[in-house]
């Protein structure tokens, strides 16, 4: 049945009708789904290291703690300030080494470079490695997310 | 060339290959009779309903889950309030469970009643006896993956159970435990049961069971008068589909709303060499079988009372597996001892299961009673709930009127014209 002017019939309007519904329908099943599957990366808000174990780092020298799920370095300046970085790499996610002797980080995976500071300085990574902020509260080094990478 | 042409230039070409018109044209000359017995034949495609279900919130629920003796309790644990939304997903595993196997129960005793399983049908019984059992297995797996002590409990008795059988017994025993005692080897064993080995072989005789009930359709009540019938009875597809769908619509709407207003509990790892705690229980629908193996006394005669019962249950199975053999009159007779037997059987399993509860279980402390992590997350749900029902709602409208155009298409004869 088609009414006068109409551009479709009685059927293909409750068809559209229902399919659409239905299909609407396997979406909002689809949406708690989706949030099950990927669930929120959750970064550690802050990690705490005994100022004991890591306070006394000699100048130059490098020690890891852990990020959350990632290595974190602690890096002793030779003005004697502490850096922390996420020791991955910025190109494909590596894990990257300190190469004391070069005074270097090195990605073994695409042979990436960056100097002592994290600064990407060779081979494929885009950007330096990320910082984080290092403070001192008592007893511990507070390490945060820095506000820029 | 439009969209249309398209569509139907990709559907032509995908037949051509798949043969999907041959059936379709089948389905829609199958017929579906349509008498007072009609409303059991909506129970089958319902437990596929939710078997669909429960294999969709497996996998999901396999992403989290770790098998080990370490982390199988805390992994849960973990889904429960750590994973978004992961408390819903369990909760909806769990209850899917129970409905799938309410409704397996509902079928086969509809069958039973009905005589359905005469011949040609007898195989089609038998394989859903199997298909029974399985779903059956899959309970009983599925319950020591959360590894907390009521878990282990019952793993510990049911896998203990096959011991009673003469000469192979011991053997079973062993075969399902990884070793005499329960162990992590247990844990992954029932995880490689679960997850791999019993949902291939329900899906091979599920197969199966499908196959064999198209081939022979939808049998009729003993008294049925043919020709009568054969008018009334109105095609799978369409029409029967549209009415299948909005069973299956309420049900997942009630499945939902269950999962999310009772979600089930996790307790503490289960420990194991701590005593059992009081007042275990199994699942319900193992209810009937505990309790009898409860009350039978420890000797009868100079065999063990275990054993005795255990040869009863299997006796029994077995005498199920193979009713139609043992009444295989031909279809049109009544059977009313038959009748009484199925009767009997869920007096005899209600009553055994009500006695069972009788037994109070000391209700466990430190366990993760699952709820909506934040004031955000209880509002989605909320939302969510309320869009099924509304979804569930409208969507029956709209089948309902489906039905009719399709019934009237029926009654003029524009399916029986179609093309073949």
């Amino acid at each position: 049945m088609r009414l006068k002017h109409s551009l479709f019939t009685r059927r293909q309007f409750l068809n559209g009708l229902l399919g659409g519904w239905l299909g609407g329908l396997a979406g909002l099943f689809l949406y708690p789904v989706l949030k099950f599957i990927f669930p929120p990366e959750r970064e550690p808000e802050q990690v705490l290291l005994p100022l004991a174990d890591y306070g006394s780092l000699e100048v130059g020298a490098i020690k890891n703690f852990a990020w959350g799920r990632k290595p974190g370095m602690l890096k002793k300046t030779a003005k004697g300030e502490l850096l922390a970085f996420v020791g991955v790499c910025t190109h494909l996610d590596c894990n990257v080494a300190y190469l004391p002797e070069q005074k270097k980080f090195f990605c073994a995976c695409h042979e990436g470079w960056y100097d002592e500071d994290g600064v990407n300085i060779g081979g494929p990574p885009p950007k330096p490695l990320r910082r984080l902020v290092v403070t001192t509260e008592g007893e511990n080094l507070v390490i945060k997310p820095g506000g820029a990478a | 060339m439009n969209i249309k042409g398209a569509a139907r230039a990709t559907w032509t070409w995908l037949d051509d290959r798949l043969g999907v018109q041959a059936v379709m044209d089948f389905l829609k000359h199958k017929p579906i009779p349509r008498n007072r017995h009609t409303l059991w034949m909506y129970t089958g495609s319902l437990i596929l309903v939710f078997f669909g279900i429960q294999v969709l919130t497996g996998i999901m629920l396999a992403f989290y889950y770790r098998p080990t003796l370490e982390e199988a309790n805390k992994s849960i644990g973990e889904i429960m309030t750590k994973v978004p939304l992961g408390w819903i997903i369990r909760s909806v595993h769990s209850w899917s469970a129970t409905f799938m196997i309410a409704i397996v129960f509902i079928h086969l005793l509809s069958i039973w009643v009905l005589k359905s399983y005469r011949k040609p049908r007898e195989m089609t019984w038998m394989s859903g006896v199997l298909l029974l059992v399985f779903t059956l297995a899959l309970g009983f797996t599925g319950y020591l993956l959360p590894w907390d002590a009521l878990s282990l409990a019952a793993t510990k008795v049911g896998t203990d159970i096959p011991r009673s059988i003469p000469f192979i017994g011991a053997w079973g025993t062993k075969f399902l435990r990884g070793g005499e005692d329960i162990s992590g080897d247990t844990l992954s064993r029932f995880f490689s049961f679960h997850v791999s080995v019993l949902p291939l072989c329900l899906l091979a005789v599920l197969a199966f069971h499908v196959y064999l009930i198209q081939k022979l359709g939808m049998s009729l009540p003993v008294d049925a008068d043919e020709e009568a019938e054969a008018r009334r009875a109105i095609p799978f597809w369409p029409n029967f589909v549209y009415r299948e769908a909005i069973v299956w619509l309420v049900f997942v709407g009630v499945l939902v709303t269950f999962a999310v207003f009772l979600p089930p509990t996790l307790g503490k790892a289960a420990d194991l060499m701590a005593p059992a705690p009081a007042g275990i229980k199994p699942e319900w629908y193992f209810l009937f079988l505990f309790q009898m193996l409860k009350i039978f006394p420890a000797k009868i005669l100079f065999i063990t009372g275990d054993t005795v019962a255990v040869l009863l249950i299997l006796l029994a199975a077995a005498l199920i597996f193979f009713l139609p053999l043992i009444d295989n009159r031909p279809a049109g007779r009544k059977g009313k001892i038959i009748t009484a037997c199925a009767f009997l059987l869920v007096v005899y399993a209600v009553a055994m299961s009500v006695w069972s509860l009788q037994t109070p279980s000391t209700p466990e402390v430190d366990k993760i009673i699952a709820a909506p992590q934040n004031i955000k997350e209880s509002t989605a749900i909320y939302v969510f709930l309320g869009g099924i029902w509304l979804s569930v709602a409208v969507l029956t409208y709209l089948l309902r009127l489906k039905i009719k155009e399709t019934d009237r298409l029926l009654e003029v004869g524009y399916f029986s014209s179609d093309k073949r």
